[in-house]
């Protein structure tokens, strides 16, 4: 597909803003003790993965909204870099406890959200 | 240019988070293309190399350029946080569950590669601004 460019770069533009309002709004909201906008966005966009490639089995999504979602949209919305970072930064104010949970966590809980995801996509089927 | 930072930001975010999808989409395309393996060697490599990225770019700017968080937005936020993904890595893992130990290497490698690289990346940053402080 040529267009592919066009779609995955404009659902990029939205992941993107998205993470970005998502952490100011948490870090107002929460203060900065733990990067909880990352954290939710990468727990938020796991399950939405994992909810939207199971929908995409049971019924047609053109491949352009495919690519606009999956790659473009929820790529951008959630981040590794970032997380890498922050739990390196826990470590380096000596907050190991935080560092552990942070980096150990994020990808464990981001599991079961994939997996609630599918579940979830596989009732809504159902119905 | 635009003054307003209402309009300013989302911008700046926006052409970071276009290099970095792009990026993301045809550095994988090209991985996949040229290393046939059942291991998501795409999601696995731009992962850990963002991670380096992370390191020495987060240093490099917040040491000599404190005052330009423009530059943050648009190389941080929008370009590395665009170019490097968690949910296809989670998904990767989640949905494959084939072949448990390759799993588990991409599973618990990603984070501690990651880890590894971006210390990598800032360590080099220091020893770069060292160097140029000096001469």
């Amino acid at each position: 597909m040529k267009e592919t460019y066009f779609f995955i770069a404009l659902g990029a533009i939205l992941g993107a803003l998205s993470r970005y309002y998502l952490t100011l709004f948490c870090l107002n909201k929460w203060g900065n003790k733990y990067s909880y906008g990352t954290l939710f966005a990468n727990l938020s966009g796991s399950f939405l993965i994992g909810f939207i490639s199971t929908i995409i089995f049971y019924k047609i999504i053109s491949l352009e909204l495919q690519q606009f979602i999956l790659i473009g949209f929820l790529g951008a919305y959630t981040t590794f870099s970032s997380y890498i970072l922050d739990t390196s930064n826990l470590y380096r104010e000596k907050r190991f406890m935080d560092a552990i949970f942070y980096g150990i966590g994020t990808p464990l809980i981001g599991f079961i959200c994939i997996e609630l995801g599918i579940i979830s996509a596989k009732i809504y089927n159902s119905l | 240019m635009v003054k307003n930072p209402q309009i300013r930001i989302p911008i700046i975010i926006s052409l970071g988070a276009i290099a970095g999808v792009l990026c993301r989409y045809y550095i994988g395309l090209w991985l996949l293309q040229n290393f046939k393996t059942q291991f998501p060697i795409d999601i696995f490599l731009i992962n850990i190399s963002g991670c380096f990225f992370m390191g020495f770019l987060s240093t490099i700017l917040a040491r000599k350029y404190p005052l330009h968080p423009e530059l943050v937005l648009l190389l941080i936020t929008g370009f590395l946080g665009t170019y490097t993904t968690f949910s296809t890595y989670e998904l990767n893992t989640a949905v494959n569950l084939n072949n448990l130990s390759r799993d588990l290497l991409y599973w618990i490698g990603s984070p501690i590669l990651g880890l590894f690289c971006l210390e990598i990346g800032i360590k080099l940053a220091q020893i770069t601004l060292s160097i140029k402080s000096r001469s």
